[in-house]
């Protein structure tokens, strides 16, 4: 059978079936084409200016590595003008971390970019391993996934960088839409379409690969013999898939283009005006500075249930009164830095490529 | 997602699994006297209070919808502006909204004197309805789509027409219809045989350009026929199921307006409006969101009444719609719509398996899909409506479409140069494959006048190809629907007009002779 001709080119052997389009395209058209949508994702959104300050965030997986390749990328190309950094979070998980973390110093060495490197230790007095140990296995993604979203905006204001790119694809766009849906989360269901998020005292948060297929992000790390770092967290070994995940997964092969088809769906609708007064509103944690939506921001709350030896009140609403039952916090318990956002200067030294 | 891939960070991410039943009591919560009979979302109910409780849901669900002015004081009248219309299938649900539908508001009065009292019980209120004229049941056999299926028309007559006294007229309807100019004729749409009936689609075209069948077409193009030619040349199963479903749709519409019809009933139970709202944004349809639970449709060409499309089952769920029919006696007519195997292979009947098993193990997450979207609204304003599914749309849908999947570089071509170009084509190279698009003459199309969801359905391949590859001949002359042909008789032709008023074109000096030819004297 003779060889199939890309369908961009119309002269290149094709060497891969495109899962976002179908089409059957050759290597240098699917990087040139997975490069320049992300590039028109940027433009059309206006994420950054000449001379911001952007850090990516640099977890050692497929999407953070991509992502700081084709930054890199473009920033050349294009000519953006950005100073990139790249930012991780270490949770302190033994094992698990430890070799993600070894990737990304090796993407700071060959992307050439400085790389800061905060840890769970550092900001908050606990690593995941130490939580795990009075919490157990049960409830310990809550606390790692509200400490890491704070850990993130506070290493950026460390930083002093404008702006936070992290490696979210349109997968799990897709699946936080349909998640959302389903559970009923409304102010969730508004928000996480958007491209960049951005509160009054916090960092621009913005997905540059939101119309990028997961498939076609692990497609390009392969051809482009990128690596990267791929494990289950050892925490979750049997990590809960989510009904959605699995959901998008058979609708993806029924018909590929359902994932942009459920992002349009996301951009097309909005919540009503009726329903959005009822919505809290944003305030300041009274404690560390940070956005909430409470008195206490949930970071707040929880570092407090650890450090009293009652973990579960940031859980449950039974363990919090019990809590509260107790008296107020005592003033010898650690709390979290201050939130400052950025000040113009870094505060601390990144660590520059050798 | 977190880094972990885990995406029950937090708490409410997990949908633990509630027992169906605590087994705490078997005393109805209603009554609180009889044994219960049913648990309907984690409550026990016994067979007396059940059917008050759903008959109350229907009506509190389709009375606000009744009066031409919605939500407005209702309990002294109900009185629609025209006469009522109910699409009826013979399935589960669909059978249980005839069967309110008759009990609710068609059940004759008693005609004994001890009976016939003042008030609202006097016998000039007994012919007043709350609807004018007879209601019309309407019923699209779809059999015609696959082969080796059975006409039921007959089974649901009999079951339309077994109602005491024959409350209900019977409209049986063809899923050929759809493309039938005598049907289209005989609902108020006009005469087909116009300009617009030689439009084709080229389905093979991803631009969807719109063709002018060629007289040498054989005239083998019969309603049926042309009904399979369009449903063999959309690409994927997911788009042969949406196509039923919007045929389905339009062509009760369209009867229904026929006959002057205020009101369109739609046996969409709670779980199958989830199904649909689900589906729905997995195809795109985001945007005419809350069309799905309620909508309001204005004929084109215009003609009759605007008709309120209400489905007055969408808080009741297709558990209780069973439970109903099985008390009452009623015996849905099984139809098996989709050709065996293809369950797996369309976003519809995904979400359906998906929905239903939801259903089972996590009945309030069913009702959360319903309300959740019952609290979207669209983003912009539009009064753009498709061509095909004649529900809201959004404009510009190609454009953005284009810019997050680049599918040639000819629609490329500003960024595709200088050092933005791919690294392994020569600028000759480019300039060849961006020349074609730009040297080609504009042909009209069909894709601005579609919603992206309908959009999507004629474009979106899978990954393992074409439903059935067709011939090139019939690929680029696919049928369109009487009312798509309709509206583009007018659209087209309008935008011809403008296009030839906006073009200039260099005259040669024969151009300019040809035109005036008739009044040169020779030399």
């Amino acid at each position: 059978m003779a060889p199939k001709i890309c369908a961009l080119c119309r002269k290149s052997k094709a060497m891969l079936k495109r899962p976002k389009t179908g089409q059957q395209i050759c290597k240098d058209c699917f990087f040139y084409v997975f490069e320049t949508e992300v590039h028109n994702t940027i433009i059309q959104a206006k994420l950054f200016k000449p001379g911001d300050r952007v850090a990516i965030g640099a977890s050692g997986g497929k999407d953070s590595t991509v992502l700081a390749y084709v930054m890199k990328t473009l920033n050349e190309r294009y000519q953006y003008g950005l100073d990139l950094f790249l930012l991780s979070i270490d949770e302190g998980i033994t094992g698990y971390r430890d070799d993600s973390l070894e990737t990304v110093k090796r993407n700071q060495q060959q992307y050439d970019m400085p790389l800061k490197i905060l840890s769970y230790d550092e900001l908050y007095g606990w690593t995941m391993d130490a939580i795990v140990s009075q919490v157990g296995r049960k409830n310990n993604c809550t606390f790692c996934g509200v400490f890491r979203r704070q850990a993130l905006d506070r290493g950026a204001a460390m930083l002093n960088v404008d702006h936070i790119v992290t490696g979210h694809n349109a997968d799990d766009i897709a699946e936080t839409v349909l998640m959302n849906i389903m559970r009923g989360d409304i102010a969730r269901l508004g928000r996480c379409t958007s491209i960049c998020t951005q509160g009054e005292d916090t960092i621009r948060r913005s997905k540059p690969f939101k119309y990028a297929y997961e498939k076609e992000i692990v497609m390009y790390a392969y051809f482009k013999k990128l690596d990267y770092f791929s494990t289950e967290c050892i925490y979750s070994p049997d990590a809960y898939r989510g009904h959605a995940r699995v959901f998008l997964k058979d609708l993806e092969a029924a018909r590929p283009s359902a994932i942009i088809d459920i992002i349009h769906s996301g951009e097309a609708f909005e919540i009503k005006d009726e329903v959005k007064a009822t919505q809290k509103l944003q305030q300041t944690c009274q404690r560390c500075g940070y956005m909430s939506s409470n008195a206490l921001c949930k970071a707040c709350t929880l570092l407090e249930g650890l450090e009293r030896g009652m973990a579960e009140s940031g859980i449950t609403d039974r363990a919090r009164k019990r809590l509260e039952a107790e008296g107020p916090a005592p003033d010898n318990i650690r709390t979290i830095p201050f939130f400052n956002p950025p000040s113009g200067q870094p505060v601390v030294t990144v660590e520059a490529p050798s | 997602m977190t880094s972990c891939g885990n995406p029950n960070v937090e708490k409410d991410a997990l949908m633990e699994r509630r027992p169906k039943y605590d087994g705490k009591t078997k005393i109805c919560v209603k009554c609180k006297e009889n044994q219960g009979n049913v648990v309907i979302r984690h409550a026990v109910y016994c067979k007396s209070c059940f059917f008050p409780l759903v008959q109350t849901r229907f009506k509190r669900t389709l009375e606000p919808s009744i009066n031409p002015a919605p939500d407005g004081p209702r309990r002294k009248a109900l009185r629609a502006a025209g006469s009522l219309a109910v699409g009826f299938s013979g399935g589960t649900c669909s059978m249980t909204l005839l069967d309110l539908v008759a009990k609710t508001y068609l059940t004759t009065r008693p005609t004994g004197n001890e009976s016939m009292k003042g008030g609202t019980d006097h016998p000039r209120n007994s012919e007043r309805g709350v609807w004018k004229g007879k209601p019309t049941v309407c019923y699209v056999e779809v059999c015609g789509a696959f082969s080796g299926q059975i006409d039921q028309t007959e089974v649901i007559r009999a079951i339309v027409e077994r109602y005491p006294n024959c409350p209900f007229e019977f409209i049986p309807l063809r899923l050929e219809d759809s493309f039938n100019p005598s049907w289209w004729s005989s609902v108020g749409g006009g005469n087909a045989v116009d300009s617009a009936r030689s439009f084709g689609l080229d389905i093979s075209d991803e631009e969807l350009r719109l063709t002018h069948i060629s007289q040498s077409t054989p005239p083998d193009s019969s309603a049926l026929t042309a009904l399979k030619a369009y449903l063999s040349s959309v690409p994927t199963l997911t788009a042969v199921n949406s196509t039923i479903q919007t045929l389905i749709r339009l062509l009760l519409f369209h009867t229904a307006a026929a006959h002057n019809a205020s009101h369109l009933l739609l046996g969409t139970s709670l779980t199958s409006l989830s199904v649909n709202l689900i589906s729905g944004i997995a195809q795109g349809s985001g945007f005419a969101v809350a069309e799905e639970a309620k909508e309001e449709w204005t004929p084109r060409p215009a003609r009759g009444l605007p008709v309120r499309v209400v489905r007055p089952l969408r808080d009741v769920g297709v558990k209780e719609c069973a439970i109903w029919n099985w008390w009452a006696g009623l015996h849905p007519v099984d139809r098996p719509w989709y050709p065996s195997g293809a369950g797996k292979n369309a976003v519809d009947s995904l979400t359906r398996d998906f929905i239903f098993g939801l259903e089972t193990d996590y009945p309030a997450t069913v009702s959360t899909i319903a309300r959740t979207c019952g609290k979207l609204a669209s983003k912009e304003d539009s009064d753009e409506r498709c061509i095909l599914c004649e529900r809201p749309a959004q404009r510009r849908v190609q454009d953005w479409k284009a810019q997050i999947s680049i599918r040639s570089y000819s629609d490329a071509t500003p960024a595709v140069s200088g050092i933005t170009k791919p690294t392994h084509l020569s600028d000759d190279e480019i300039s060849n494959l961006t020349q074609a698009k730009q040297e080609s003459k504009p042909e009209p199309s069909l894709a601005p006048y579609l919603c992206y969801a309908c959009h999507t359905t004629l474009t979106s391949r899978s990954i393992r190809g074409m439903t059935a590859p067709l011939s090139a001949q019939r690929a680029k002359e696919t049928p369109l629907p009487m009312w798509v042909r309709s509206t583009l008789d007018g659209v087209v032709a309008k935008d011809s007009v403008d296009s030839e008023m906006i073009q200039s074109k260099k005259l040669t000096s024969q151009d300019i002779k040809s035109q005036i030819e008739q009044y040169l004297i020779d030399e």
